[in-house]
């Protein structure tokens, strides 16, 4: 074997040119996709983040069976009662991956600053627990101005900064909310503007408001909760705690629903989509690139080496040593072209650190950085695959070459 | 003993339309250790008489017996094997890997075989030693005047102590006195190791360093295969 990489190696070496431009096109290629995916995995990592800390999604939400579908006509009958949200709260708080779990209710009516008046959507959280989910989150990304929701204020509420501007509203303002118990009765009450935050989106700036659980449940006038939010202590154990909370729940007689925070995230869904969409596009046009270029450049090797072929044959190699031996060059071409490929991703990547780009994604209301991370397992894999990509573009016109009439090979000038 | 054998061997090309009879019916018998030149005019056949023997070529008709195995019957990788166990080959045009030294070209048939390596280093400097090349073991063929690469190419072709060695012409490309040379070195081995050697020329000077003489024209062998 070490004979074969050493001839292919040299043959490599001996037309530079040639291998040159093969190896160039490989190694950009393999940056271009590595890099896109290093900036996909940035930006899905910031989403989930986003997702489970800023939406305050968490990683799980239970609800009860029939809710999702029928919730919305009748939701007293598919929330959770008092009763049912302090087993399922111990139950679920016996997992060893789960860091919290807590109750949330959504509502929804009229906020109105005692002149005009518009509609709104409120998620009612318990402030402590939000606290825990948002973590240093909120810190960092989007600082709510103001103090904030907290336990010691029951009609304190954060609104988003757009809606607060239209009524006029700034923190320590005062208004009213109305909304319609879930008997039907009409309702209102007082609330203190207790802090403005940004929503990330234009679509749910002049919209979004959060409220303390209590006092949202005093607007609609129940003790019950329409969720269980949970925190896990590592988003890769979602999809198996998943599992295993359905087990438990159903074991114990409560009909469930749980969601995953990817599943619940419309946003982290679209962005998704469209990224991997274009992923497998730029993935397709490199692919496209790497077999031509090995396939041409193989093929010439070939056809330049006929002679070589029929002396190899004649020496006693068999048709599967032809193929192996420029197998084995194709492969070092798909080597040598990822490691010169590493090299250049690695610089992209040590630019945009150094100039650190920002860029208005759509939907956004502020800009964000452009970061690329090095994930050096796809790295891995993407060399892998574009080696054995390339060994495979060789082993096309090499398995014609080791098929030939070794008589005609060696008349051939 | 019989090495080679050949019965009624035919061998025709076919060029569009035309069928060239590049051999008529051939029998030939040679025995181990001879050497042998096959000799006639341009177009005589010798190329193909000495590709059906090395096996890298099949014959249109008749039988033909290596080592009492009829060839015909081998599979591809089998008499692939055979060749690289059995057979040297010397071309006329040297035929080096343009990339490996001397030494690495010499090393080549054993390392197909796959023969362990601490022999094959040995073996090859062993070779070239005695083809007289010890001094050139480093260099790429390039580097090498044509008698020397004919010589690396000898070496090569006996590296793996084959029963025959084929050479279509091996002095063609070289200048009269380094052909006196190459067949001298050949006649060399053929003396000590009891090597088969059977060469083409169409150079009637180098025919005095020969045993025996066959001669060809028009694909048939002249006066029962042996000149002298
Ligand atoms: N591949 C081929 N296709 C068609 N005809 C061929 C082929 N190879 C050889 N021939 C023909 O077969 C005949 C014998 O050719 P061969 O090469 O064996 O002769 P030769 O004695 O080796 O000649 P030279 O001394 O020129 O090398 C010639 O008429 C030649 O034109
Ligand atoms: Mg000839």
């Amino acid at each position: 074997m070490i004979k074969w990489i050493k001839i292919a190696l040299r043959n490599i070496l001996k037309n530079k040119r040639r291998s040159f431009v093969t190896l160039i096109a490989i190694a950009i290629g393999f940056a271009a996709v590595s890099l896109f995916q290093g900036y996909i995995h940035n930006t899905y990592e910031g989403l989930r983040k986003s997702a489970v800390r800023g939406e305050g999604l968490g990683h799980l939400t239970i609800y009860k069976q029939g809710w999702l579908e029928k919730g919305k006509i009748d939701p007293d009958k598919y929330m959770f009662s008092q009763e049912e949200l302090k087993r399922i709260s111990d139950l679920v708080g016996e997992d060893e991956d789960v860091i919290l779990a807590t109750p949330q209710i959504n509502i929804s009516g009229l906020v109105s600053n005692g002149r005009t008046s518009t509609i709104f959507l409120a998620n009612g959280v318990i402030p402590r627990d939000d606290k825990t989910i948002k973590g240093a989150w909120a810190a960092f990304r989007r600082p709510v101005k103001g103090e904030g929701l907290s336990d010691k204020k029951p009609y304190g509420v954060e609104m988003g900064e757009d809606l607060a501007s239209h009524l006029d509203l700034k923190p320590g303002g005062y208004g009213v909310i109305m909304a319609t118990t879930l008997d039907g009765q009409m309702n209102a009450l007082d609330i203190e503007v207790a802090g403005t935050y940004d929503t990330g989106s234009s679509a749910t700036n002049d919209k979004y408001m959060r409220v303390p659980f209590g006092f949202a449940q005093s607007l609609y006038d129940t003790e019950k909760a329409d969720r269980v939010v949970v925190l896990l202590n590592d988003w890769n154990k979602t999809e198996a705690t998943r599992e295993r909370l359905e087990d438990t729940l159903s074991g114990a007689g409560i009909a469930c629903k749980i969601k995953t925070w990817n599943e619940l995230s419309l946003f982290y869904l679209k962005v998704r989509g469209m990224f991997d969409m274009i992923f497998m596009f730029i993935f397709f046009i490199v692919f496209i690139i790497v077999i031509m270029s090995v396939v041409n450049t193989m093929g010439m090797a070939v056809l330049e080496r006929t002679r070589e072929i029929g002396t190899l044959r004649a020496l006693g190699l068999k048709r599967r040593g032809v193929s192996l031996l420029f197998a084995v060059e194709g492969a070092m071409l798909g080597f040598l072209g990822t490691v010169f490929g590493i090299v250049l991703n690695v610089i992209v990547w040590a630019v945009i650190r150094a100039v650190g780009p920002t860029y208005i994604p759509p939907g956004y209301s502020s800009p964000v950085p452009l970061i690329v991370n090095l994930v050096p397992q796809s790295m891995f894999f993407l060399m892998l695959f574009l080696i054995l990509l390339s060994l495979m573009a060789a082993i096309l016109p090499a398995r014609r070459a080791a098929r030939q009439n070794v008589v005609d090979a060696l008349g051939h000038v | 003993m019989e090495l080679i054998k050949m019965e009624e061997i035919k061998k025709d090309y076919f060029l569009g339309k035309t069928v060239v009879h590049a051999l008529r019916g051939v029998d030939l018998i040679i025995d181990k250790g001879e050497f042998v030149a096959i000799w006639g005019p341009s177009g005589s056949g010798k190329t193909t008489l000495l590709n059906l023997i090395g096996t890298i070529d099949e014959a249109s008709s008749g039988r033909l017996f290596i080592k009492g195995e009829e060839v015909k019957k081998l599979s591809d990788d089998r008499r692939t094997e055979f060749r690289n166990r059995s057979i040297g080959f010397i071309f006329q045009g040297f035929n080096l890997i343009p990339v490996l030294s001397a030494l690495e070209n010499v090393m080549l048939p054993l390392e197909i075989m796959g023969t362990p390596h601490f022999n094959v280093r040995e073996t090859a400097l062993k070779r070239l030693d005695e083809v007289g090349l010890s001094d050139f073991v480093e260099h790429l063929p390039d580097k090498l005047s044509g008698g020397q690469r004919q010589r690396v190419a000898i070496a090569r072709a006996l590296v793996t102590n084959p029963n025959l060695v084929i050479a279509d012409e091996p002095t063609a490309n070289l200048d009269s006195e380094t052909s006196h040379k190459i067949i001298e070195l050949m006649r060399g081995l053929n003396e000590n190791e009891k090597t088969t050697f059977i060469f083409s020329t169409h150079d009637p000077r180098l025919l005095d360093q020969v045993e025996r003489l066959v001669r060809l024209e028009d694909g048939r062998i002249l006066n029962g295969g042996n000149e002298k």
